[in-house]
């Protein structure tokens, strides 16, 4: 409990940072979303005149551009492109931090275990996460009430968002094993940084090609917004490989971490 | 009783040496030494002892228990102090100790406190803003909190001033006079002599000898000096044990090891004028150990 509250304080203010800009952005998007939603079909024209991998890789669908949710998910690209890098960042830092810093003696000679160490960490990441999840929320929530003209479907919109959450969980065991395996990483930032944009790049180039199996490749093509939108639902094979890869991560953490030396 | 077992223990780093076939015993209640240049497998050993390294083969046990399986729990009764002190750097003392203390299933508060007043440490600052010594000082108190029966120290006196020195040892005598057993490390051989009872010299990965201090210097090396107004070296050439025999105007020295009575015994003979007869420094008698084998 006492690592718990130490990191949930370490990581407080870079928190709050994340999550005020997470809403900044859907500030800033859904303020423009009125006057667009009025002009729909000349700004649809408008981006008709883009080539369509254009459209796909920046995921605008043309005919669902006007409508609340579909400019949600339009601009949730850019949601999940932050909250990836908040969640790989936290992911990097929280153990190899204690590397980095040499404050790893002063730890590990505690009488407490590697796992209940790595388990603190981890608890702590997520609530952080689960916060920044929450905030965002209710923050989007009360954004779209201020701005949305027609009803809109609340399921659809929950399973859009909570793809954030379930994005960031996936960036964050990512995060966790590469600073496990990798102990003595000068700067978790480019790390983190690198790591979510091949995977954000991979995702646009993915798109553009429209091939389904690819979508394998970038965690941000799991969740596709257009298919919530219409079924209602996640696909499952995505999320079942979404689970493998969060599973797996901090499996082999906890293996490498027990076992090796500091 | 045996505080510390280490059999045979190994750790190579892939082709680089580590330390080889380390065994010692470590009774309780006694200050021991842990003597050796830099880099000859001091702290390979204690990280191997407190687990933050695993060893390549043998094993180590700290109150009768495996150092490795049973390391979280052998912790409760340990305080470390490495050799070079790291602390999160954007806490207030107070709160990093508080910190440490956290981790004991016991109340801390009042031995912690002692501990700051005898450290003379300023617990409101940064640990940022704290010089080396005062870094230092933030180590031993968050070693010695929780009253830990055994205590580990990895060169523990670099950036300490010397009057915190003296405290610094003071404080560990008293922890071993309440029953604590201390494992000293160091590469200064001053400070070894005068806290330890024993001593293991280790050198390029394995260990040389382990040694009462007492027997060490009982050895019987002397160091003799003589003034005379007519100093020759014959009186002392044909004499068994007498090295470094050197005469200079009228002073004669040597290094002399056997029965001190055959030295005596000729001095006697001898109108002089002064006489010195000194123990050699441990540093003396270490040197012998380091370069015997070469």
């Amino acid at each position: 409990m006492n690592i718990f509250m130490h990191e949930i304080k370490a990581y407080r203010k870079s928190t709050f940072v994340w999550t005020l800009s997470l809403i900044a952005i859907v500030v800033l998007f859904m303020s423009m979303f009125p006057a667009i939603s009025r002009d729909i079909i000349e700004f649809q024209k408008l981006l008709e005149g883009f080539p369509e991998p254009v459209r796909k890789a920046l995921g605008l669908e043309v005919e669902n551009f006007g409508t609340i949710l579909g400019f949600y998910s339009y601009m949730f690209v850019y949601i999940t492109l932050c909250g990836a890098i908040q969640a790989m960042h936290i992911g990097t830092s929280i153990v190899s931090k204690e590397v980095r810093d040499k404050t790893a003696d002063f730890l590990l000679t505690k009488p407490v275990s590697r796992t209940k160490i790595l388990t603190a960490k981890l608890l702590a990441a997520l609530t952080t996460i689960v916060m920044t999840n929450i905030v965002f929320f209710i923050g989007t929530t009360i954004m779209i009430a201020q701005v949305q003209t027609q009803s809109y479907s609340t399921k659809n919109f929950i399973l859009i968002s909570l793809t954030l959450f379930f994005l960031q969980v996936i960036f964050l065991t990512l995060g966790i094993i590469v600073s496990i395996i990798f102990p003595t990483i000068k700067s978790v930032l480019t790390v983190s940084l690198g790591t979510v944009f091949s995977f954000f790049i991979i995702g646009l180039l993915v798109s553009t090609t429209g091939d389904g199996g690819k979508r394998y490749l970038s965690p941000f093509k799991y969740f596709d917004q257009a298919y919530i939108i219409e079924n209602a639902s996640y696909e499952t094979s995505f999320v079942l490989v979404g689970m493998g890869i969060v599973i797996i991560s901090l499996g082999t953490s906890y293996i490498i971490y027990m076992k090796k030396d500091i | 009783m045996n505080i510390i077992e280490i059999n045979h223990l190994t750790k190579t780093y892939g082709h680089a040496r580590g330390i080889v076939d380390v065994s010692f015993q470590v009774k309780e209640g006694e200050i021991f030494g842990f003597i050796g240049p830099n880099g000859a497998g001091k702290s390979t050993t204690i990280r191997t002892l407190l687990a933050l390294i695993h060893p390549t083969s043998g094993s180590a046990k700290i109150f009768g228990k495996d150092c490795i399986d049973f390391a979280p729990d052998i912790a409760k009764e340990i305080g470390y102090l490495p050799s070079e002190v790291f602390y999160y750097d954007n806490m207030k003392v107070s709160d990093l100790l508080k910190y440490a203390a956290s981790f004991y299933k016991k109340d801390c508060r009042t031995r912690m406190k002692e501990l700051v007043e005898i450290m003379e440490l300023d617990t409101t600052k940064k640990i940022d803003d704290l010089s080396l010594g005062n870094k230092k000082k933030v180590g031993i108190v968050q070693g010695l909190l929780h009253e830990p029966k055994l205590i580990i120290l990895d060169e523990p006196t670099s950036g300490l001033d010397p009057l915190m020195q003296q405290r610094f040892f003071d404080l560990l005598i008293e922890e071993n006079k309440k029953g604590a057993t201390i494992l000293f490390s160091s590469h200064i051989l001053g400070e070894v002599q005068r806290l330890c009872d024993r001593v293991a010299i280790i050198k390029e990965g394995k260990i040389v000898t382990v040694e009462k201090i007492s027997n060490l210097r009982e050895n019987n090396y002397k160091k003799i000096k003589i003034e005379a107004d007519n100093a020759s070296d014959n009186a002392f050439v044909s004499i068994a044990g007498v090295n470094n025999l050197n005469v200079d105007g009228n002073l004669i020295s040597f290094i002399f090891k056997g029965d001190i009575n055959t030295v005596m015994t000729k001095i006697a003979d001898m109108e002089i004028t002064n006489i010195w007869i000194e123990e050699p420094d441990l540093e003396e008698i270490f040197m012998h150990y380091y370069e015997s084998e070469d």
